[in-house]
């Protein structure tokens, strides 16, 4: 069976490299650096250089950097990637008829979910960490060591996001397989950009809740509001929990998800007589 | 080796199959219905793509439905296309070889020698999306025979192949029956399946109607009106002329065409020639009426409801 997980990977890798995909790739890639080059040049210009080296500015500016670059990288690079390749990964089969040939191979529906999945993840990689890296470089942070910190925190973010976001789209592709880009979007407004912000223990089932609680946890930001109270105690959008139960959480669900959709795709039927799914 | 017992398969409040019972044992089968006779939806049974609503479904002794044991001993050539456009022939057929269980090199043989099979190796380089309809079929029967499996089920696979190909692929069909594996072929054309094999299982709504050789089917036909419809320059006078025979049961004239309803066919396939030389008519052309075997499925039906 691995052997067919692989023989999918290699072969769904190989027909990535077309222009259109390739495209998409460089965009993922270059949209976080323009975004935060931009953000740069704008900021840099506004304010006068014996400004730029007081302490407030630089605390300021390495949370400002921080966060952008969470919202650009580990949460849109991460939730677009990922929505554009493992969303279809199933219905794109349906559409095309192409599903038969594989569903009667040994294992074949499980082989191809698994190395779809993993063909997803592993092509969203590259663009989030190259531009992640160069978005970072570009970033103008005052020290090595914060260049090095809030690289190696979005870097984990993204290992973790991208799995994490591949196999909620992931199921949302085998349990709506007729709409499942519609779904998937709607699940990503309300789930992981409305409902991750609402105070209240719903926030908790969303990646978004768990990433931003990462963040602000590995790169040490402190979330003080106008009261002089910290936000996570006034706002529970950011979790308090400790780092590693938030890791185990998003892994967990990771795995969870991508077994889950197996399980759904297997007691499906998609009848290719139907030429839909029944 | 396949075994259906009261199958009803069920679409919401379409009937796909209904009440199917049927034993097989190895051998070479054709599957004969006319279009949504439900021989699709048998396929998809057998092969566990789709789930009985009522009955069993039993292949190789053990259900279908997720049985990767069963997938190494079965090819399947579905009804659809369905292949990636961009990829070569040669690559998609090495990639579902892949997906059988085999090693890269394996693969790539077994895909080798497949497409070379049915005709397709100078072509099996070339994007699928350049190939002609034929050509796409041999490829999808290339994937279907490559990890040279004991039960083959093909459906409609003669689509689109030009005769030579027909011919071709009836061939390579003949020598894998020789080989003593079993295949199971679906079409809606009796010639097609007359070609490969002389077992029939002939379905129509969803019900199997009768099985046997086709020998046993033409028997089972005698006394049922069959149609024959003639091409000639003077049609009333040869509907006319057959009226006075006593050989048709009616007679319609639409323009050149005269459709002659029978209940003894061979009788007027017998004796036609010799009235034709005799009357100094001309013929054009003459086929059943029935060669959509809708005629005949429609006999078949009112013989199940008692009608007939």
């Amino acid at each position: 069976m691995i052997g067919s997980v692989l023989a999918v990977f290699c072969f769904e890798w190989k027909r990535s490299f077309t222009w259109p995909r390739m495209m998409w790739w460089l965009v993922l890639m270059c949209f976080p650096i323009f975004i935060m080059g931009l953000v740069r040049y704008n900021a840099l210009n506004a304010i006068s250089a014996s400004d730029r080296s007081q302490e407030v500015f630089l605390t300021g500016w390495l949370a400002l950097c921080a966060w952008l670059l969470f919202a650009l990288i580990p949460m849109l690079v991460a939730m677009l990637g990922t929505l554009l390749w493992t969303t279809p990964a199933i219905s794109a089969e349906l559409e095309r008829k192409s599903w038969i040939y594989l569903a009667v191979r040994p294992h074949g529906s499980l082989s191809v979910v698994i190395g779809k999945y993993l063909t997803a993840v592993t092509w969203v990689f590259p663009p989030a960490i190259l531009g992640l890296t160069i978005a970072v470089l570009l970033a103008g942070l005052s020290t090595w060591t914060e260049v090095g910190r809030v690289w190696w925190t979005m870097l984990r973010l993204v290992l973790l996001s991208v799995p994490a976001y591949g196999a909620i789209y992931l199921l949302i592709g085998v349990l709506l397989p007729r709409r499942a880009m519609t779904f998937a979007v709607a699940y990503t407004l309300i789930f992981e950009l409305v409902i991750s912000f609402v105070p209240a223990v719903i926030n908790k089932l969303t990646v978004q809740y768990r990433l931003r609680s990462l963040l602000v946890e590995w790169c040490e930001l402190s979330l003080i509001g106008p009261n002089g109270r910290p936000l996570s105690t006034s706002l529970t959008v950011i979790g308090t929990e400790p780092a590693w139960q938030h890791v185990l959480i998003l892994m967990a669900m990771s795995i969870g998800l991508v077994g889950l959709s197996v399980v759904v795709l297997k007691s499906r039927e998609f009848s290719s007589s139907a030429e839909s799914e029944t | 080796m396949i075994e259906l017992k009261n199958v009803t398969k069920l679409y919401g409040k379409v009937i796909g199959v209904n009440d199917f019972t049927l034993t097989l044992e190895a051998g070479a089968y054709g599957l004969l219905g006319p279009n949504g006779a439900g021989k699709s939806t048998l396929l998809n049974l057998i092969t566990g793509q789709l789930q009985p609503t009522l009955g069993s479904v039993r292949v190789l002794g053990r259900s279908p439905r997720n049985h990767a044991e069963l997938f190494r001993h079965l090819g399947y050539c579905p009804g659809g296309e369905g292949m990636y456009s961009e990829v070569s022939g040669y690559d998609w057929v090495c990639y579902l070889q892949r997906l059988q269980g085999m090693s890269a090199k394996q693969a790539r043989i077994a895909a080798t020698s497949s497409l070379e099979l049915v005709g397709m190796s100078s072509a099996m380089n070339r994007p699928i999306s350049s190939y002609s309809r034929g050509m796409r079929q041999r490829t999808k029967l290339a994937q279907a025979i490559a990890h040279n499996p004991d039960f083959l089920i093909l459906d409609e696979p003669f689509n689109g192949l030009d005769p030579i190909g027909r011919h071709e692929l009836t061939t390579v069909l003949l020598d894998w029956i020789g080989l003593g594996k079993s295949l199971l072929f679906a079409s809606h054309l009796l010639h097609e399946i007359e070609s490969i094999t002389q077992s029939f299982l002939l379905i129509c709504g969803g019900r199997l109607l009768a099985s046997g050789t086709a020998e046993e089917v033409h028997t089972m036909m005698v006394g049922l009106p069959n149609e024959v419809a003639i091409r000639t320059e003077s049609p009333y006078e040869l509907a006319s002329r057959l009226m006075r025979e006593h050989v048709a049961e009616s007679v319609t004239v639409k323009g050149e065409i005269v459709t002659i309803s029978t209940r003894n066919p061979a009788v007027l396939y017998e004796k036609l020639p010799a009235w034709l030389q005799d009357w100094g008519l001309a013929v054009s052309e003459m086929r059943s009426a029935d060669e959509s075997l809708q005629a005949l499925f429609n006999s078949l039906m009112k013989m199940h409801r008692g009608e007939l």
